[in-house]
């Protein structure tokens, strides 16, 4: 597979490392390290200088006993983890097994030739992550954002004001963009998106909203 | 250029729980970033309980202070201190001393505890391990930056203008948005940003092509 070419900002990056991403914003963003090395590079840097940061801390004075509770604990074996086992999707690039689950379990058709599949809601911010398969050729209707939505490129590709997303381009579109992408006719393209609120549609009312908003 | 030093008051914060005591000025640690890499390789190689018990020692309370640090609970602050170095024990095989300083991996590990516990507490949907999908393998570009050893980044980072080297400290000390923490450094959020985005790019120039 090629290289992205579209990458998150350097502020993106650095809030990845400082744990500081919204869960949705942080899943998208996975996505796209997985087959961006290049920004890998730029997270383990900032992680490293928490690691840094970390350890210029003035310690803390922890219980008297806690090296030997952490030490009686030690003995004791870590609770199963149950692994839920699904399988990957050969035509995506990797994805976190959340995402597959969501995309297995959790589909809909949305519209003719669209579906959307709700992968995490944050309870906190009301933010919303999920995938959004739209077939070739369609063309997302024009639309603003609550807040900053992040978008990465599974499968397929779409044409946003002339510039293309292949597979692993990330996006960040601010509110001020308004948008209307379009699908190439090379086949569907799923995206994995994480927002504040559903779309905000400004044209085709109910092409997509009235699903979106029930995720 | 200017040099900084990291002394710590002002970037406590009014009205948050306990706060650990300042920021201690860049020293050499008594262990070299090296000897703490051979201490995990030892936990993995033969469960030395010494070796774990050197790392806790040095690592816990440091963790304990990050926490208390993003507004833990004391209790809450221990109990994830513990969880890191349990999490240390446990995945001890899996640490590469060649893509991450120990200082690092044990900061990720810690970060993303402090992420579950808090999306625990708030009952959002569970999230499997941020790591995973990150560890495709490694180029040797990769490799380079990775390999940086502790040392190297503090000496990194004290070249950063002061104005930048607060705004990543603070950032690091917080979960908040730039636009919060723009408001308590009385910034406008472009500002905060653009020092983000030069301090990235120098410590990029600076640590991204040594061997």
């Amino acid at each position: 597979m090629t290289q992205p070419t579209h990458h998150p900002s350097d502020e993106t990056l650095f809030d990845f490392a400082r744990g500081a991403l919204t869960p949705g914003r942080s899943l998208v963003l996975r996505a796209h390290l997985g087959v961006c090395p290049g920004c890998r590079a730029s997270v383990r840097l900032a992680e490293a200088v928490g690691g840094a940061l970390m350890g210029e801390l003035a310690p803390a004075e922890m219980a008297r006993d806690a090296l030997d509770q952490a030490l009686a604990r030690i003995e004791r074996p870590p609770a199963p983890v149950a692994v839920p086992t699904v399988r990957a999707n050969g035509n995506w690039i990797r994805v976190p097994t959340d995402v597959l689950i969501a995309a297995e379990r959790r589909r809909r058709w949305a519209a003719p030739g669209v579906w959307v599949a709700p992968v995490t809601r944050d309870r906190r911010t009301g933010e919303r992550c999920y995938l959004l398969g739209v077939g070739r050729g369609i063309a997302v209707p024009k639309h603003t954002h609550k807040g900053v939505e992040m978008i990465c490129v599974l499968t397929g590709a779409y044409d946003d004001r002339g510039e293309m997303h292949h597979p692993g381009d990330f996006a960040e579109n601010g509110e001020a963009v308004e948008h209307k992408p379009r699908v190439t006719m090379d086949g569907e393209c799923v995206c994995l998106i994480a927002a504040d609120n559903a779309l905000v549609a400004r044209d085709l009312l109910g092409w997509i909203m009235q699903p979106l908003v029930r995720i | 250029m200017n040099a900084i030093v990291f002394d710590a008051g002002r970037f406590r914060h009014a009205g948050r729980a306990p706060q650990p005591g300042p920021v201690r000025r860049v020293s050499e640690p008594a262990v070299t970033p090296q000897g703490f890499a051979d201490m995990i390789r030892a936990i993995a190689l033969r469960g030395d309980r010494g070796a774990f018990a050197a790392l806790f020692g040095h690592f816990a309370p440091r963790v304990k202070s990050y926490m208390l640090r993003l507004g833990a609970e004391p209790l809450l602050a221990e109990e994830l201190a513990q969880e890191t170095l349990l999490a240390v024990w446990r995945k001890a095989a899996a640490f590469d001393p060649a893509k991450a300083a120990a200082s690092t991996w044990i900061f990720t590990i810690a970060r993303n505890l402090r992420i579950d516990a808090a999306r625990r507490s708030r009952r959002a949907e569970p999230l499997d391990d941020p790591s995973d999908a990150a560890e495709a393998e490694q180029t040797p570009d990769e490799a380079l930056v990775t390999a940086q050893s502790e040392t190297r980044v503090r000496q990194a980072m004290l070249t950063l203008p002061i104005e930048q080297a607060e705004v990543v400290r603070l950032s690091f000390f917080s979960d908040k948005p730039h636009s919060e923490i723009a408001e308590e450094l009385k910034l406008p959020l472009g500002t905060v940003k653009s020092r983000l985005r030069l301090a990235m790019r120098r410590l990029r120039d600076l640590l991204g092509d040594l061997a």
